[in-house]
């Protein structure tokens, strides 16, 4: 059980679309950026890595997200500092450790780094205006991803497994490298899996932000024979800082 | 099950994607008459043989052609529109005295 005094998703303005699920999980919360993301489940340290290297589920939903859109959107973005490549459904990883997600030829979806400082996002909402000069220039136009997708990280050897048996696109890492997009069907739901630069196969998954309970518990449910459980950030960060 | 190729997302389960009727030149809405307005929105060829079809990959929104067999039910072929549809098509702005029956 959380101590008394321990902050509770409740008590900030920005929290999960899973929080009840996390709070009835012993998830131990912090503040980042404004907003109560679950850090670690009770357990030690160790032992929480020990399970997302094998196979863990965890809620990222409150780290700070954002998309840009439509004609000029990259050439836009690259301007702004970004590096983005020429391919679609690829990740590109940014100096701060933001990921700029191609999802389409016109459209990028930015996930903050695992600090979730969410400088970059916030400097990018600043300096995104329409010019006042004829015919304007495109530039895409923001389209904004905190409030309609949730983010999950899926860690672990076992992940590819795992997902074998909810999504129809081979996950598996020598098929799937690092930086890969799937935008495709995730227990029957529409899903966005990115593969991380990680050793260990390591997935964030996006999807429907009013479909999250649902689908939080569907991927619990295929861990199960795994052996899988829901990890804090703290054992998703501890695993990415092995790049 | 059945694999479609979409453009933008490779090869898919079929069950991922949506048929979006045939590809046909739009007429000019404001200028057609009803019954070609309605032919164009409602009515079907129904071709046995080679068709050229929309289809939406539906977990990105992502409509592109198609090319099938109706007959064989044998997809040949899938391309973004953007082969197609190279320019952008203005049609003439409604008259101004039908601007508020919208």
């Amino acid at each position: 059980m959380a101590a008394v005094n321990a902050l509770q998703p409740t008590d900030r303005l920005r929290r999960s679309f899973v929080y009840r699920i996390l709070q009835a999980n012993g998830a131990v919360f912090e503040e980042i950026n404004g907003g109560a993301v679950a850090m670690r489940f009770g357990a030690s340290t160790e032992s929480e890595v020990a399970k997302a290297r094998r196979l863990g589920l965890a809620d990222l939903s409150p780290l700070p997200r954002t998309g840009f859109k439509g004609v000029g959107t990259v050439d836009w973005l690259t301007a702004q500092g970004l590096t983005i490549g020429p391919d679609s459904n690829r990740a590109y990883r940014q100096s701060g450790g933001e990921l700029a997600a191609r999802l389409a030829p016109t459209e990028v979806l930015l996930l903050d780094s695992l600090s979730g400082d969410g400088a970059l996002i916030e400097r990018l909402n600043g300096a995104w205006g329409w010019s006042t000069e004829t015919p304007r220039k495109p530039i895409g136009y923001p389209m904004p991803r905190a409030d309609s997708h949730c983010w999950f990280a899926v860690t672990g050897e076992q992940a590819p497994a795992m997902f074998a048996k909810i999504c129809g696109v081979d996950l598996r890492p020598n098929k799937f490298p690092e930086g890969a997009i799937a935008q495709t069907s995730v227990a029957r739901i529409n899903g966005i899996v990115i593969r991380q630069a990680t050793a260990l196969p390591s997935y964030y998954l996006l999807a429907d932000s009013a479909s999250a309970e649902y689908l939080w518990h569907g991927v619990m449910d295929a861990m199960l024979e795994f052996d899988g459980g829901p990890v804090g950030l703290a054992a998703v960060r501890e695993l990415s800082s092995g790049v | 099950m059945k694999i479609m190729n979409c453009p933008l997302n490779g090869p898919r389960n079929i069950s991922e994607f949506v048929w979006g009727g045939e590809v046909r030149t739009m007429p000019d809405p404001n200028g057609c008459t009803t019954e070609e307005w309605a032919d164009y929105v409602f009515l079907e060829n129904n071709t046995a043989g080679i068709v050229r079809e929309w289809w939406c990959h539906v977990p990105t929104s992502f409509w592109f052609i198609a090319e099938r067999n109706t007959v064989t039910d044998e997809i040949i072929r899938t391309y973004p529109a953007g082969e197609v549809f190279k320019t952008r098509v203005d049609f003439a702005p409604r008259p101004k005295t039908q601007e508020g029956t919208r």
